[in-house]
């Protein structure tokens, strides 16, 4: 595209369209734009090609070469490692403000570390499982984040202390609650803030760093999951409301809806849980079960809730209580609804579907007062979604739920109609 | 600034050696002073994403039997000690909460506890069952230990030396062969 223009400035300049002087800016414009394309290219394959060495190595070192004496075979182990460290030397020294020098540096390094701990277990027959080893390449490659102020580096070890978590908590039992996991994403944090919070700096690196951290506290609070199991929808509520109330802090603000994890992660969290709870197993479960207070999961759900309360209140400071996503109380409704369905179940399944209700025709509302057609659509999933769990358990007739479908295809066919024409109109 | 990162850096380099140092330096400490055990072992043939293939080896004396449950529970820590029986073969002697006086003794879990008769199996982890091989050296060695497995006249065993609750796993013995030279010597003259 931009070739094309720079070919016809000379016909333009000819045909006195532009002068030479604007010509020339156009051709400096370009210039500039195709610099800074190439620069955002070599970090790419900078960090592209950091990885493939990296594993690649990791790889021809699980062949374990029997013939290779003891001394040797340690000797090549650690020389990844050395080559790492005095290439991330040089980086501090001269190459610190190069990006794709820090990330590509970063990222050799990260797997050199897993290098070095993967031959001595080689070579000593150290069985080790796979989550201590994870543990200890994680802590010693936590300081190349802050030494190297590598993003990607910092990708990857969100990355490792999530599959350490789902190890210790999930699968091993070992670490009951995974505590080490919640010290080592305590740790990443700073860089986070100071990178990016600080600095209002909101790049690809922040989006893709934010996405993994929200994602990674979703999948690892269910670690917490004891004998009161019921109760840790309180705790993943709360965290999905203060998503979604972070999401509208300056802070955390970013131009595109896709773009902000936070937003996202929360908001179909939130409904997700909801249609979940539409279902009435869930509750006909709670009113058996006791909830046991002093549980992992009731002191979560409080920390958790505490602070979804502490940003709601930040936020409302600045905004008007009927200008935020509504999602962002769904916490304050959802807690005395829980304690509603332990006594009266029929009565806590019906608000639920009510509560999803709700929130389908609010996003529409918003959708359409916003312009946007994604968010629209979203509300208008929203509904099918309940619509689709009632189909497996409710006595709607056939027909009755057929009419209930063809409404809603008609409704997605009328809303987004009437924003294209809408558009047409102010275009 | 730049004075703190390269104090971090500094710190950085050195756990990144000290940390897989002090692994080397363990292993070499247990290999020389430690106590050599034969453990009775039957393996299978898994692999590690980052460390490559190895045999996983069955040990039969990973228990030890007390007529008391002396509160032992899964998961919790355990020091045994081992002693050999008459045909050599290492035999837990005992278990204690804390760490025992002697030198030779191994620090791990309790996997679980079984209660029969009038006695309690407290059964335990023996952190050294796999041994890495060449990646195109095991499965032919899980072949010749299954044959050797299968055999109860061959005698197969793991060498494992103990020292100061650490224990480190120096070869697989088949007929008082080690399974490197069987395979390498399968190797040269294939049948």
């Amino acid at each position: 595209m931009s070739k094309q223009i720079l070919k016809e400035l000379p016909d333009l300049v000819h045909a006195e369209v532009i002068d030479e002087a604007t010509a020339q800016r156009i051709r400096a414009y370009y210039l500039q734009q195709s610099a800074q394309s190439s620069n955002r290219l070599f970090i790419v394959f900078g960090i592209l090609g950091a990885l493939l060495v990296g594993m690649g190595i990791v790889l021809i070192v699980a062949h374990n070469w029997d013939s290779l004496p003891k001394r040797i075979k340690l000797a090549i182990g650690f020389l990844p490692l050395l080559i790492g460290q005095v290439t991330a030397a040089y980086v501090i020294i001269r190459k610190m403000e190069e990006k794709a020098w820090k990330e590509g540096t970063g990222v050799f390094l990260f797997f050199a570390i897993a290098i070095s701990i993967s031959i001595i277990s080689q070579v000593y027959h150290i069985e080790g499982d796979l989550d201590g080893f994870l543990f200890i390449w994680m802590c010693l490659a936590l300081p190349i984040v802050y030494v190297l102020r590598s993003a990607v580096t910092s990708m990857l070890y969100v990355i490792g202390i999530t599959w350490y978590a789902c190890e210790v908590g999930y699968l091993e039992n070992s670490d009951r609650y995974a505590l080490a996991y919640w010290i080592l994403l305590a740790l990443i944090l700073p860089f986070f803030y100071l990178e990016y919070l600080q600095t209002s700096l909101k790049n690809n690196f922040y989006y893709l760093l934010s996405w993994l951290l929200a994602a990674s506290v979703t999948i690892c609070l269910g670690v917490f999951v004891d004998d009161s199991e019921m109760t840790i929808v309180i705790a993943y509520m709360s965290l999905f409301s203060a998503f979604v109330i972070m999401s509208r802090m300056r802070l955390f603000e970013t131009n595109r809806v896709l773009t902000n994890a936070f937003l996202v992660i929360g908001s179909f969290g939130i409904i997700t849980l909801l249609l979940m709870l539409s279902f009435d197993w869930f509750w006909d479960e709670l009113k058996q079960r006791e909830v046991i207070f002093g549980q992992p999961e009731i002191t979560v759900a409080a920390i958790l809730t505490m602070l979804a309360s502490y940003l709601l209140f930040q936020l409302l400071k600045h905004h008007q209580w009927n200008t935020i996503n509504t999602k962002s109380y769904a916490f304050i409704v959802f807690i005395p609804l829980f304690f509603v369905g332990t006594e009266l179940p029929v009565l806590a399944q019906l608000i639920t579907n009510l509560l999803i209700l709700l929130f389908a025709i609010y996003t529409i509302r918003d959708g359409a007062q916003r312009n946007h057609l994604g968010i629209l659509n979203y509300g208008l999933m929203i509904i099918t979604g309940l619509i689709f769990c009632r189909f497996f358990d409710t006595d709607f007739s056939f027909v009755f739920r057929g009419l209930l479908f063809i409404g809603v295809g008609i409704g997605f066919f009328a809303a987004n109609y009437y924003m294209i024409q809408k558009r047409k109109k102010q275009a | 600034m730049k004075k703190f990162i390269f104090i971090l850096f500094g710190v950085m380099c050195l756990a990144q050696w000290i940390v897989p140092g002090k692994m080397i330096y363990d292993s070499e400490r247990i290999l020389e002073e430690g106590t050599v055990y034969k453990f009775k072992t039957a393996p299978i043939d898994p692999s590690d994403p980052f460390r490559g293939k190895y045999i996983t080896l069955n040990f039969e004396q990973n228990f030890i039997t007390f007529t008391d449950s002396l509160e032992w529970s899964t998961g919790q820590e355990i020091f045994v000690t081992f002693t050999g029986d008459s045909a050599g073969y290492a035999v837990p002697e005992r278990a204690f909460h804390e760490q025992p006086q002697s030198k030779t003794y191994l620090r791990t879990n309790v996997e679980y506890v079984n209660y029969y008769g009038d006695n309690y199996k407290v059964q335990f982890r023996l952190p050294f069952d796999r041994l890495y091989l060449e990646e195109s050296k095991a499965s032919e060695a899980e072949k010749v230990y299954w044959q050797a497995q299968q055999d109860s006249a061959q005698a197969t065993y793991a060498l494992v030396s103990i020292g100061d609750g650490q224990a480190v796993l120096k070869d697989v013995i088949i007929n008082d062969k080690p399974i490197h030279d069987i395979i390498n010597e399968l190797n040269k003259d294939p049948e």
